[in-house]
Protein backbone atom coordinates (compact mmCIF):
# COMPACT_ATOMS: atom_id res chain seq x y z
CA UNK A 1 0.00 0.00 0.00
CA UNK A 2 1.32 3.42 -0.93
CA UNK A 3 1.70 6.36 1.47
CA UNK A 4 -1.32 8.17 0.03
CA UNK A 5 -3.43 5.08 0.51
CA UNK A 6 -2.38 4.55 4.11
CA UNK A 7 -3.39 8.14 4.92
CA UNK A 8 -6.92 7.38 3.75
CA UNK A 9 -9.70 6.54 6.21
CA UNK A 10 -9.77 2.87 7.10
CA UNK A 11 -12.98 2.16 5.17
CA UNK A 12 -11.42 3.52 1.98
CA UNK A 13 -8.24 1.50 2.47
CA UNK A 14 -10.51 -1.51 2.78
CA UNK A 15 -12.48 -0.56 -0.35
CA UNK A 16 -9.31 -0.17 -2.40
CA UNK A 17 -7.93 -3.49 -1.14
CA UNK A 18 -11.27 -5.06 -2.07
CA UNK A 19 -11.17 -3.81 -5.67
CA UNK A 20 -7.43 -4.42 -6.04
CA UNK A 21 -8.14 -8.06 -5.32
CA UNK A 22 -11.09 -8.11 -7.75
CA UNK A 23 -8.97 -6.62 -10.52
CA UNK A 24 -5.91 -8.75 -9.90
CA UNK A 25 -6.58 -11.65 -7.51
CA UNK A 26 -3.12 -13.22 -7.93
CA UNK A 27 -1.28 -10.03 -7.17
CA UNK A 28 -3.44 -8.72 -4.32
CA UNK A 29 -4.78 -10.80 -1.45
CA UNK A 30 -8.40 -10.28 -0.48
CA UNK A 31 -8.80 -8.00 2.56
CA UNK A 32 -8.19 -9.71 5.90
CA UNK A 33 -11.31 -11.13 7.49
CA UNK A 34 -13.23 -11.55 4.24
CA UNK A 35 -14.63 -15.01 3.54
CA UNK A 36 -12.98 -16.57 0.47
CA UNK A 37 -16.17 -18.13 -0.83
CA UNK A 38 -18.03 -14.81 -0.77
CA UNK A 39 -15.12 -12.85 -2.18
CA UNK A 40 -15.13 -15.15 -5.19
CA UNK A 41 -18.67 -14.05 -6.02
CA UNK A 42 -17.34 -10.56 -6.69
CA UNK A 43 -14.26 -11.82 -8.51
CA UNK A 44 -16.57 -13.61 -10.91
CA UNK A 45 -19.47 -11.24 -11.41
CA UNK A 46 -17.45 -8.06 -11.84
CA UNK A 47 -15.12 -9.65 -14.38
CA UNK A 48 -17.90 -11.51 -16.19
CA UNK A 49 -20.00 -8.38 -16.53
CA UNK A 50 -17.08 -6.47 -17.97
CA UNK A 51 -16.23 -9.35 -20.26
CA UNK A 52 -19.74 -9.47 -21.66
CA UNK A 53 -19.82 -5.69 -22.17
CA UNK A 54 -16.58 -5.88 -24.12
CA UNK A 55 -17.43 -9.13 -25.89
CA UNK A 56 -20.75 -7.86 -27.22
CA UNK A 57 -18.87 -5.31 -29.30
CA UNK A 58 -16.11 -7.60 -30.58
CA UNK A 59 -17.59 -10.93 -31.71
CA UNK A 60 -15.13 -11.40 -34.59
CA UNK A 61 -11.98 -10.46 -32.69
CA UNK A 62 -13.12 -12.81 -29.96
CA UNK A 63 -13.45 -15.74 -32.37
CA UNK A 64 -10.24 -14.94 -34.21
CA UNK A 65 -8.19 -14.90 -31.00
CA UNK A 66 -9.85 -17.96 -29.49
CA UNK A 67 -11.41 -18.32 -26.08
CA UNK A 68 -8.25 -18.49 -23.96
CA UNK A 69 -6.41 -15.61 -25.58
CA UNK A 70 -9.57 -13.52 -25.51
CA UNK A 71 -10.14 -14.13 -21.80
CA UNK A 72 -6.52 -13.35 -21.02
CA UNK A 73 -6.77 -10.13 -23.00
CA UNK A 74 -9.92 -8.94 -21.21
CA UNK A 75 -8.33 -9.97 -17.91
CA UNK A 76 -5.34 -7.80 -18.59
CA UNK A 77 -7.57 -4.90 -19.65
CA UNK A 78 -9.55 -5.28 -16.44
CA UNK A 79 -6.43 -5.45 -14.28
CA UNK A 80 -4.53 -2.59 -15.91
CA UNK A 81 -7.02 -0.13 -17.32
CA UNK A 82 -8.61 2.63 -15.24
CA UNK A 83 -11.84 3.40 -17.08
CA UNK A 84 -12.68 7.08 -16.92
CA UNK A 85 -16.23 7.13 -18.28
CA UNK A 86 -19.43 6.26 -16.40
CA UNK A 87 -21.19 5.47 -19.69
CA UNK A 88 -21.46 1.81 -20.60
CA UNK A 89 -21.02 2.34 -24.31
CA UNK A 90 -17.56 3.77 -23.60
CA UNK A 91 -16.33 0.41 -22.28
CA UNK A 92 -15.65 -1.01 -25.76
CA UNK A 93 -13.97 2.25 -26.74
CA UNK A 94 -11.64 2.08 -23.74
CA UNK A 95 -10.82 -1.49 -24.72
CA UNK A 96 -9.99 -0.35 -28.25
CA UNK A 97 -7.68 2.33 -26.89
CA UNK A 98 -6.01 -0.23 -24.69
CA UNK A 99 -5.22 -2.71 -27.50
CA UNK A 100 -2.20 -0.99 -29.11
CA UNK A 101 -0.16 -1.42 -25.93
CA UNK A 102 -0.73 -5.18 -25.97
CA UNK A 103 2.34 -6.48 -27.74
CA UNK A 104 1.22 -10.01 -28.44
CA UNK A 105 -1.74 -9.53 -30.78
CA UNK A 106 -1.84 -10.42 -34.49
CA UNK A 107 -0.95 -7.38 -36.63
CA UNK A 108 -4.52 -6.93 -37.93
CA UNK A 109 -6.13 -7.05 -34.45
CA UNK A 110 -6.32 -3.31 -33.80
CA UNK A 111 -7.76 -2.61 -37.26
CA UNK A 112 -10.30 -5.39 -36.86
CA UNK A 113 -11.28 -4.13 -33.42
CA UNK A 114 -11.70 -0.61 -34.76
CA UNK A 115 -13.88 -1.91 -37.57
CA UNK A 116 -16.09 -3.72 -35.05
CA UNK A 117 -16.25 -0.79 -32.65
CA UNK A 118 -17.14 1.77 -35.30
CA UNK A 119 -20.48 0.07 -35.91
CA UNK A 120 -21.50 0.79 -32.32
CA UNK A 121 -20.07 4.32 -32.52
CA UNK A 122 -22.01 5.15 -35.69
CA UNK A 123 -25.22 3.51 -34.43
CA UNK A 124 -25.24 5.65 -31.28
CA UNK A 125 -23.59 8.85 -32.57
CA UNK A 126 -25.53 11.87 -31.35
CA UNK A 127 -25.82 13.83 -34.57
CA UNK A 128 -27.46 16.95 -35.90
CA UNK A 129 -28.97 16.96 -39.39
CA UNK A 130 -28.78 20.25 -41.28
CA UNK A 131 -31.94 21.42 -43.02
CA UNK A 132 -31.93 19.84 -46.45
CA UNK A 133 -34.05 18.96 -49.42
CA UNK A 134 -33.78 15.45 -50.79
CA UNK A 135 -34.16 16.71 -54.36
CA UNK A 136 -31.94 19.33 -55.93
CA UNK A 137 -28.81 19.71 -58.02
CA UNK A 138 -25.89 18.02 -56.32
CA UNK A 139 -23.32 19.96 -58.38
CA UNK A 140 -24.74 23.45 -57.82
CA UNK A 141 -25.99 22.80 -54.30
CA UNK A 142 -24.10 21.78 -51.15
CA UNK A 143 -24.53 18.00 -50.82
CA UNK A 144 -25.38 16.89 -47.29
CA UNK A 145 -23.96 13.49 -46.42
CA UNK A 146 -25.40 11.19 -43.74
CA UNK A 147 -24.60 12.95 -40.43
CA UNK A 148 -23.28 9.78 -38.83
CA UNK A 149 -20.61 8.77 -41.31
CA UNK A 150 -16.94 7.87 -41.29
CA UNK A 151 -14.44 7.04 -43.97
CA UNK A 152 -12.21 4.20 -42.81
CA UNK A 153 -8.85 3.19 -44.22
CA UNK A 154 -7.32 -0.13 -43.16
CA UNK A 155 -4.14 -1.96 -44.10
CA UNK A 156 -5.95 -5.27 -43.69
CA UNK A 157 -9.18 -6.56 -45.27
CA UNK A 158 -10.97 -6.25 -41.92
CA UNK A 159 -14.39 -6.83 -43.47
CA UNK A 160 -13.35 -10.33 -44.53
CA UNK A 161 -11.54 -11.47 -41.40
CA UNK A 162 -13.02 -14.48 -39.61
CA UNK A 163 -11.83 -17.50 -37.65
CA UNK A 164 -11.18 -19.11 -41.04
CA UNK A 165 -9.52 -16.14 -42.67
CA UNK A 166 -6.69 -14.51 -40.77
CA UNK A 167 -4.62 -12.37 -43.12
CA UNK A 168 -0.89 -13.05 -43.01
CA UNK A 169 0.16 -9.73 -44.40
CA UNK A 170 -1.06 -6.23 -45.08
CA UNK A 171 -2.84 -5.43 -48.35
CA UNK A 172 -0.73 -3.98 -51.17
CA UNK A 173 -3.18 -1.06 -51.25
CA UNK A 174 -5.20 -0.08 -48.17
CA UNK A 175 -8.93 -0.81 -48.24
CA UNK A 176 -11.38 2.13 -48.07
CA UNK A 177 -14.62 1.51 -46.26
CA UNK A 178 -17.46 3.85 -45.69
CA UNK A 179 -19.65 3.37 -42.62
CA UNK A 180 -22.78 5.43 -42.20
CA UNK A 181 -26.22 5.47 -40.62
CA UNK A 182 -29.05 5.70 -43.14
CA UNK A 183 -32.32 7.53 -42.61
CA UNK A 184 -33.83 4.39 -41.09
CA UNK A 185 -31.00 4.44 -38.51
CA UNK A 186 -29.43 1.27 -39.88
CA UNK A 187 -25.64 1.11 -39.96
CA UNK A 188 -24.24 0.26 -43.40
CA UNK A 189 -20.73 -0.51 -44.59
CA UNK A 190 -19.74 0.10 -48.22
CA UNK A 191 -16.38 -0.68 -49.79
CA UNK A 192 -15.28 2.09 -52.13
CA UNK A 193 -12.33 3.39 -54.09
CA UNK A 194 -9.95 6.00 -52.78
CA UNK A 195 -11.44 8.79 -54.88
CA UNK A 196 -15.01 8.29 -53.64
CA UNK A 197 -13.72 8.08 -50.10
CA UNK A 198 -11.84 11.35 -50.56
CA UNK A 199 -14.90 13.03 -52.12
CA UNK A 200 -16.99 12.12 -49.08
CA UNK A 201 -14.33 13.47 -46.74
CA UNK A 202 -14.34 16.75 -48.66
CA UNK A 203 -18.15 16.92 -48.55
CA UNK A 204 -18.56 15.91 -44.91
CA UNK A 205 -18.19 19.40 -43.38
CA UNK A 206 -21.14 20.51 -45.59
CA UNK A 207 -19.41 23.63 -46.85
CA UNK A 208 -18.65 22.98 -50.52
CA UNK A 209 -20.97 22.60 -53.50
CA UNK A 210 -20.63 19.35 -55.41
CA UNK A 211 -18.85 21.25 -58.16
CA UNK A 212 -16.37 22.91 -55.81
CA UNK A 213 -15.67 19.60 -54.12
CA UNK A 214 -14.95 17.91 -57.44
CA UNK A 215 -12.71 20.78 -58.52
CA UNK A 216 -10.75 20.47 -55.32
CA UNK A 217 -10.38 16.74 -55.94
CA UNK A 218 -9.17 17.46 -59.49
CA UNK A 219 -6.48 19.75 -58.09
CA UNK A 220 -5.42 17.26 -55.46
CA UNK A 221 -5.14 14.48 -58.03
CA UNK A 222 -3.47 16.68 -60.64
CA UNK A 223 -6.32 15.80 -62.99
CA UNK A 224 -6.00 17.63 -66.32
CA UNK A 225 -9.46 16.92 -67.76
CA UNK A 226 -11.73 18.73 -65.32
CA UNK A 227 -14.82 18.38 -67.55
CA UNK A 228 -14.52 14.61 -67.58
CA UNK A 229 -14.02 14.57 -63.82
CA UNK A 230 -17.11 16.70 -63.29
CA UNK A 231 -19.38 14.60 -65.47
CA UNK A 232 -18.07 11.45 -63.84
CA UNK A 233 -18.34 13.05 -60.39
CA UNK A 234 -21.90 14.24 -61.02
CA UNK A 235 -22.97 10.67 -61.76
CA UNK A 236 -21.10 9.46 -58.69
CA UNK A 237 -22.92 11.95 -56.46
CA UNK A 238 -26.28 10.75 -57.84
CA UNK A 239 -25.26 7.20 -57.08
CA UNK A 240 -24.36 8.19 -53.50
CA UNK A 241 -27.80 9.78 -53.18
CA UNK A 242 -29.42 6.52 -54.33
CA UNK A 243 -27.47 4.68 -51.63
CA UNK A 244 -28.72 7.04 -48.90
CA UNK A 245 -25.14 8.23 -48.30
CA UNK A 246 -25.88 11.71 -49.67
CA UNK A 247 -29.23 12.83 -48.22
CA UNK A 248 -29.84 15.88 -50.40
CA UNK A 249 -28.66 19.46 -50.60
CA UNK A 250 -28.52 22.10 -47.92
CA UNK A 251 -31.27 24.70 -47.66
CA UNK A 252 -31.38 27.91 -45.60
CA UNK A 253 -28.80 28.95 -43.06
CA UNK A 254 -27.24 27.35 -40.01
CA UNK A 255 -30.06 28.42 -37.75
CA UNK A 256 -32.13 25.73 -39.42
CA UNK A 257 -30.28 22.79 -37.96
CA UNK A 258 -32.25 20.45 -35.78
CA UNK A 259 -31.17 17.77 -33.34
CA UNK A 260 -32.06 14.33 -34.65
CA UNK A 261 -34.00 13.16 -31.63
CA UNK A 262 -36.86 15.63 -31.95
CA UNK B 1 -49.21 6.48 9.46
CA UNK B 2 -47.19 8.91 7.40
CA UNK B 3 -47.54 9.39 3.70
CA UNK B 4 -44.79 9.51 1.14
CA UNK B 5 -43.68 13.12 1.07
CA UNK B 6 -42.64 13.59 -2.52
CA UNK B 7 -44.88 15.25 -5.08
CA UNK B 8 -43.34 13.73 -8.14
CA UNK B 9 -45.70 12.32 -10.73
CA UNK B 10 -44.39 8.76 -10.57
CA UNK B 11 -47.23 6.54 -9.38
CA UNK B 12 -48.38 2.96 -9.57
CA UNK B 13 -46.42 0.10 -11.09
CA UNK B 14 -43.48 0.23 -13.49
CA UNK B 15 -41.04 -1.85 -15.45
CA UNK B 16 -37.30 -1.45 -16.08
CA UNK B 17 -36.75 -0.54 -19.73
CA UNK B 18 -34.47 -3.25 -21.07
CA UNK B 19 -33.53 -3.10 -24.74
CA UNK B 20 -35.08 -6.52 -25.35
CA UNK B 21 -38.45 -5.41 -23.99
CA UNK B 22 -38.55 -2.05 -25.64
CA UNK B 23 -40.01 -3.00 -29.06
CA UNK B 24 -42.52 -5.26 -27.31
CA UNK B 25 -43.76 -2.42 -25.13
CA UNK B 26 -44.04 -0.18 -28.18
CA UNK B 27 -46.04 -2.85 -30.01
CA UNK B 28 -48.32 -3.44 -27.02
CA UNK B 29 -48.89 0.24 -26.30
CA UNK B 30 -52.58 1.04 -25.84
CA UNK B 31 -53.54 -2.63 -25.51
CA UNK B 32 -54.73 -4.44 -22.40
CA UNK B 33 -51.32 -6.01 -21.98
CA UNK B 34 -49.73 -2.76 -20.81
CA UNK B 35 -52.84 -1.24 -19.22
CA UNK B 36 -51.22 -1.30 -15.75
CA UNK B 37 -47.83 -0.07 -16.84
CA UNK B 38 -47.73 3.38 -15.25
CA UNK B 39 -44.07 4.33 -15.71
CA UNK B 40 -40.73 2.99 -16.88
CA UNK B 41 -37.20 3.22 -15.49
CA UNK B 42 -33.95 3.79 -17.35
CA UNK B 43 -30.27 3.93 -16.44
CA UNK B 44 -28.91 7.36 -17.39
CA UNK B 45 -25.54 5.72 -18.11
CA UNK B 46 -27.17 3.95 -21.06
CA UNK B 47 -29.12 6.83 -22.55
CA UNK B 48 -27.31 10.13 -22.01
CA UNK B 49 -25.67 11.21 -25.25
CA UNK B 50 -27.06 8.33 -27.30
CA UNK B 51 -28.30 9.37 -30.74
CA UNK B 52 -29.85 7.58 -33.69
CA UNK B 53 -32.44 4.93 -32.95
CA UNK B 54 -31.73 5.19 -29.22
CA UNK B 55 -32.67 8.86 -29.14
CA UNK B 56 -35.85 8.11 -31.08
CA UNK B 57 -36.78 5.26 -28.74
CA UNK B 58 -36.23 7.49 -25.74
CA UNK B 59 -38.36 10.23 -27.31
CA UNK B 60 -41.13 7.68 -27.90
CA UNK B 61 -41.14 6.70 -24.23
CA UNK B 62 -40.80 10.19 -22.76
CA UNK B 63 -43.84 11.26 -24.79
CA UNK B 64 -45.95 8.44 -23.35
CA UNK B 65 -44.68 7.44 -19.91
CA UNK B 66 -43.35 9.11 -16.79
CA UNK B 67 -39.70 8.09 -16.48
CA UNK B 68 -37.52 7.30 -13.48
CA UNK B 69 -33.74 7.52 -13.78
CA UNK B 70 -31.98 4.84 -11.77
CA UNK B 71 -28.26 5.43 -11.87
CA UNK B 72 -25.57 2.77 -11.70
CA UNK B 73 -22.20 4.52 -11.83
CA UNK B 74 -22.32 7.56 -9.58
CA UNK B 75 -20.36 5.64 -6.95
CA UNK B 76 -21.83 7.44 -3.95
CA UNK B 77 -19.65 5.34 -1.67
CA UNK B 78 -16.51 5.52 -3.78
CA UNK B 79 -13.06 6.81 -2.82
CA UNK B 80 -12.69 9.00 -5.94
CA UNK B 81 -13.91 12.57 -6.18
CA UNK B 82 -17.58 12.71 -7.14
CA UNK B 83 -17.87 12.91 -10.95
CA UNK B 84 -19.46 16.36 -11.14
CA UNK B 85 -19.14 16.63 -14.93
CA UNK B 86 -21.27 13.53 -15.14
CA UNK B 87 -23.77 14.96 -12.64
CA UNK B 88 -24.14 18.09 -14.75
CA UNK B 89 -24.92 15.86 -17.70
CA UNK B 90 -27.46 14.00 -15.59
CA UNK B 91 -29.09 17.28 -14.60
CA UNK B 92 -29.33 18.40 -18.19
CA UNK B 93 -30.81 15.03 -19.13
CA UNK B 94 -33.40 15.10 -16.32
CA UNK B 95 -34.43 18.62 -17.29
CA UNK B 96 -34.53 17.95 -21.01
CA UNK B 97 -36.77 14.90 -20.64
CA UNK B 98 -38.70 16.20 -17.62
CA UNK B 99 -37.68 13.21 -15.52
CA UNK B 100 -38.93 13.78 -11.97
CA UNK B 101 -36.96 11.18 -10.05
CA UNK B 102 -33.30 10.19 -9.95
CA UNK B 103 -32.14 7.43 -7.64
CA UNK B 104 -28.76 5.82 -6.97
CA UNK B 105 -27.31 2.91 -5.03
CA UNK B 106 -25.82 2.89 -1.60
CA UNK B 107 -22.65 1.30 -2.96
CA UNK B 108 -19.45 2.13 -4.85
CA UNK B 109 -18.17 1.27 -8.31
CA UNK B 110 -14.88 3.14 -8.66
CA UNK B 111 -11.32 2.74 -7.41
CA UNK B 112 -9.58 5.35 -9.52
CA UNK B 113 -11.39 3.87 -12.53
CA UNK B 114 -14.88 2.56 -13.11
CA UNK B 115 -15.63 -1.09 -12.40
CA UNK B 116 -19.25 -0.83 -13.59
CA UNK B 117 -20.58 -2.96 -10.76
CA UNK B 118 -22.11 -2.39 -7.34
CA UNK B 119 -19.68 -2.99 -4.49
CA UNK B 120 -20.42 -2.87 -0.76
CA UNK B 121 -19.57 0.09 1.44
CA UNK B 122 -18.24 -0.87 4.88
CA UNK B 123 -20.74 0.30 7.46
CA UNK B 124 -18.55 2.67 9.45
CA UNK B 125 -19.07 6.10 10.99
CA UNK B 126 -16.57 7.67 8.60
CA UNK B 127 -18.33 6.07 5.64
CA UNK B 128 -21.65 7.56 6.78
CA UNK B 129 -20.20 11.09 6.65
CA UNK B 130 -18.44 10.44 3.36
CA UNK B 131 -21.53 9.11 1.59
CA UNK B 132 -23.89 11.65 3.12
CA UNK B 133 -21.64 14.49 1.98
CA UNK B 134 -21.64 13.15 -1.56
CA UNK B 135 -25.42 12.77 -1.59
CA UNK B 136 -25.77 16.37 -0.40
CA UNK B 137 -23.43 17.57 -3.14
CA UNK B 138 -25.38 15.53 -5.69
CA UNK B 139 -28.66 17.09 -4.58
CA UNK B 140 -27.03 20.51 -4.79
CA UNK B 141 -25.87 20.00 -8.37
CA UNK B 142 -29.10 18.38 -9.50
CA UNK B 143 -31.13 21.00 -7.62
CA UNK B 144 -33.51 18.33 -6.35
CA UNK B 145 -33.76 15.60 -3.78
CA UNK B 146 -32.55 12.19 -4.82
CA UNK B 147 -33.52 8.80 -3.45
CA UNK B 148 -30.86 6.32 -2.41
CA UNK B 149 -31.38 2.58 -2.69
CA UNK B 150 -30.40 -0.14 -0.24
CA UNK B 151 -28.11 -2.46 -2.20
CA UNK B 152 -27.70 -6.22 -2.20
CA UNK B 153 -24.27 -7.65 -1.45
CA UNK B 154 -22.32 -10.82 -0.71
CA UNK B 155 -19.45 -9.88 1.56
CA UNK B 156 -19.91 -8.60 5.09
CA UNK B 157 -17.17 -6.09 5.79
CA UNK B 158 -15.01 -7.16 8.76
CA UNK B 159 -14.49 -3.50 9.73
CA UNK B 160 -18.22 -2.68 10.04
CA UNK B 161 -19.16 -0.67 13.11
CA UNK B 162 -22.93 -0.95 12.70
CA UNK B 163 -25.54 -3.05 10.94
CA UNK B 164 -26.94 -2.25 7.52
CA UNK B 165 -30.25 -0.79 8.71
CA UNK B 166 -28.45 1.60 11.08
CA UNK B 167 -26.08 2.60 8.28
CA UNK B 168 -28.95 3.36 5.92
CA UNK B 169 -30.81 5.39 8.54
CA UNK B 170 -27.70 7.35 9.46
CA UNK B 171 -26.82 8.17 5.84
CA UNK B 172 -30.36 9.22 4.90
CA UNK B 173 -30.67 11.40 7.94
CA UNK B 174 -27.32 13.12 7.57
CA UNK B 175 -27.80 13.61 3.82
CA UNK B 176 -31.49 14.47 4.17
CA UNK B 177 -32.44 12.50 1.09
CA UNK B 178 -35.22 10.09 0.18
CA UNK B 179 -35.21 6.31 0.35
CA UNK B 180 -35.53 4.07 -2.67
CA UNK B 181 -36.47 0.84 -0.96
CA UNK B 182 -35.47 -2.35 -2.74
CA UNK B 183 -37.65 -5.08 -1.26
CA UNK B 184 -35.76 -7.89 -2.98
CA UNK B 185 -32.43 -6.56 -1.72
CA UNK B 186 -33.70 -6.76 1.85
CA UNK B 187 -34.59 -10.40 1.29
CA UNK B 188 -31.31 -11.21 -0.52
CA UNK B 189 -29.23 -9.70 2.26
CA UNK B 190 -31.34 -11.37 4.96
CA UNK B 191 -30.39 -14.74 3.47
CA UNK B 192 -26.79 -13.82 2.70
CA UNK B 193 -26.18 -12.46 6.20
CA UNK B 194 -28.77 -14.31 8.26
CA UNK B 195 -31.06 -11.60 9.61
CA UNK B 196 -34.83 -11.18 9.87
CA UNK B 197 -36.10 -9.25 6.81
CA UNK B 198 -39.33 -8.26 8.56
CA UNK B 199 -37.47 -6.66 11.43
CA UNK B 200 -35.18 -4.92 8.94
CA UNK B 201 -38.18 -3.55 7.05
CA UNK B 202 -39.64 -2.10 10.23
CA UNK B 203 -36.35 -0.31 10.88
CA UNK B 204 -36.53 1.58 7.59
CA UNK B 205 -37.47 5.27 7.81
CA UNK B 206 -40.90 4.97 6.19
CA UNK B 207 -41.40 8.71 5.88
CA UNK B 208 -38.49 8.89 3.42
CA UNK B 209 -39.66 6.14 1.05
CA UNK B 210 -40.59 7.54 -2.37
CA UNK B 211 -39.98 4.54 -4.59
CA UNK B 212 -39.46 0.79 -4.46
CA UNK B 213 -38.00 -2.09 -6.45
CA UNK B 214 -39.03 -5.69 -6.53
CA UNK B 215 -37.19 -8.45 -8.38
CA UNK B 216 -36.30 -12.11 -8.61
CA UNK B 217 -32.89 -13.63 -7.90
CA UNK B 218 -30.90 -16.87 -8.07
CA UNK B 219 -30.53 -18.95 -4.93
CA UNK B 220 -27.03 -20.47 -5.17
CA UNK B 221 -26.94 -22.14 -1.79
CA UNK B 222 -29.01 -22.19 1.34
CA UNK B 223 -27.14 -19.16 2.64
CA UNK B 224 -26.26 -17.43 -0.65
CA UNK B 225 -28.49 -15.57 -3.11
CA UNK B 226 -27.04 -13.95 -6.22
CA UNK B 227 -29.09 -10.90 -7.10
CA UNK B 228 -29.41 -11.55 -10.83
CA UNK B 229 -32.85 -10.05 -11.41
CA UNK B 230 -33.19 -13.06 -13.65
CA UNK B 231 -36.10 -15.04 -12.16
CA UNK B 232 -39.71 -14.53 -11.16
CA UNK B 233 -40.28 -12.75 -7.85
CA UNK B 234 -40.63 -15.32 -5.07
CA UNK B 235 -43.51 -15.38 -2.58
CA UNK B 236 -41.57 -14.24 0.50
CA UNK B 237 -40.55 -11.11 -1.44
CA UNK B 238 -44.14 -10.41 -2.50
CA UNK B 239 -45.08 -10.86 1.14
CA UNK B 240 -42.45 -8.29 2.17
CA UNK B 241 -43.83 -5.81 -0.37
CA UNK B 242 -47.35 -6.31 0.97
CA UNK B 243 -46.00 -5.78 4.46
CA UNK B 244 -44.16 -2.62 3.42
CA UNK B 245 -47.39 -1.16 1.96
CA UNK B 246 -49.17 -1.98 5.20
CA UNK B 247 -46.46 -0.39 7.30
CA UNK B 248 -45.67 2.71 5.26
CA UNK B 249 -48.46 3.17 2.72
CA UNK B 250 -48.32 2.56 -1.00
CA UNK B 251 -45.38 3.91 -2.99
CA UNK B 252 -44.59 3.61 -6.71
CA UNK B 253 -42.98 0.24 -7.30
CA UNK B 254 -41.01 -1.16 -10.21
CA UNK B 255 -40.27 -4.67 -11.39
CA UNK B 256 -36.58 -5.11 -12.22
CA UNK B 257 -35.68 -7.78 -14.72
CA UNK B 258 -32.11 -7.59 -16.01
CA UNK B 259 -31.12 -11.08 -17.14
CA UNK B 260 -32.98 -14.05 -18.59
CA UNK B 261 -35.53 -11.54 -19.90
CA UNK B 262 -38.95 -13.15 -20.43
CA UNK B 263 -41.55 -12.13 -23.01
CA UNK B 264 -43.34 -8.90 -22.08
CA UNK B 265 -46.53 -10.78 -21.16
CA UNK B 266 -44.67 -12.63 -18.39
CA UNK B 267 -43.07 -9.48 -17.03
CA UNK B 268 -46.43 -7.70 -17.14
CA UNK B 269 -48.01 -10.44 -15.03
CA UNK B 270 -45.67 -9.37 -12.24
CA UNK B 271 -46.20 -5.67 -12.89
CA UNK B 272 -49.94 -6.32 -12.67
CA UNK B 273 -49.42 -8.10 -9.40
CA UNK B 274 -47.73 -4.98 -8.02
CA UNK B 275 -50.75 -2.96 -9.17
CA UNK B 276 -53.08 -5.46 -7.47
CA UNK B 277 -51.23 -5.16 -4.17
CA UNK B 278 -51.35 -1.39 -4.43
CA UNK B 279 -55.11 -1.52 -4.91
CA UNK B 280 -55.69 -3.79 -1.92
CA UNK B 281 -57.91 -2.08 0.71
CA UNK B 282 -55.08 -1.20 3.06
CA UNK B 283 -53.27 0.32 0.08
CA UNK B 284 -56.09 2.49 -1.21
CA UNK B 285 -56.62 4.11 2.14
CA UNK B 286 -53.09 5.48 2.18
CA UNK B 287 -52.57 6.18 -1.48
CA UNK B 288 -51.80 9.75 -2.44
CA UNK B 289 -54.50 11.72 -4.22
CA UNK B 290 -54.20 11.59 -7.98
CA UNK B 291 -51.93 14.31 -9.26
CA UNK B 292 -53.38 16.13 -12.28
CA UNK B 293 -49.95 16.68 -13.81
CA UNK B 294 -48.91 13.10 -13.33
CA UNK B 295 -49.87 11.97 -16.80
CA UNK B 296 -47.96 13.26 -19.72
CA UNK B 297 -49.68 14.33 -22.86
CA UNK B 298 -50.03 11.40 -25.21
CA UNK B 299 -49.84 12.25 -28.88
CA UNK B 300 -52.82 10.99 -30.86
FE1 LIG C 1 -33.02 -2.29 -7.20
Amino acid sequence: MSDTESSLPLFQQYQLAFTAHIRHPRQHMRPAGVQAKRMRVYNEIVFNNLQSSVGACYPVLQRVLGKRAWQALVRRFFAEHQASSPFFRDIPKAFLEFLPQVGTLPPYAVSLAHYEWVELAIASADTVTPLLTAEGDLLQGIPIVAPALAVLVYDYPVQKISARFKPRQALPEPVHLLVFRNEQDEVKFVEMNAMTARLLQVLQPGELTGLAALQQLGLEMGHADTDALISFGGALLEELRQQDIVWGIAVGDEAGIRPDAS
Amino acid sequence: MKQAQSHHPIKGAGLGLKRELLPQIQAAYGTGLTAHLDFVEIAPENWIGAGGKYAKQLAWFTARYPIVCHGLCLSLGGPDPLNEDFLHQVKQFLDQHQIPLYTEHLSYCTDGGYLYDLLPIPFTEEAVHHVAGRIRRTQEILERRIAVENASFYVASPIAEMDEASFIRAVLQEADCDLHLDINNIYVNSVNFGFDPHAFLREMPGERIVYAHIAGHDQEAEDLIIDTHGQDVIDPVWQLLREAYELFGVFPTLLERDTNIPPLADAMREVNKIADLQMAPQGIARQQPADPISRKRVPA
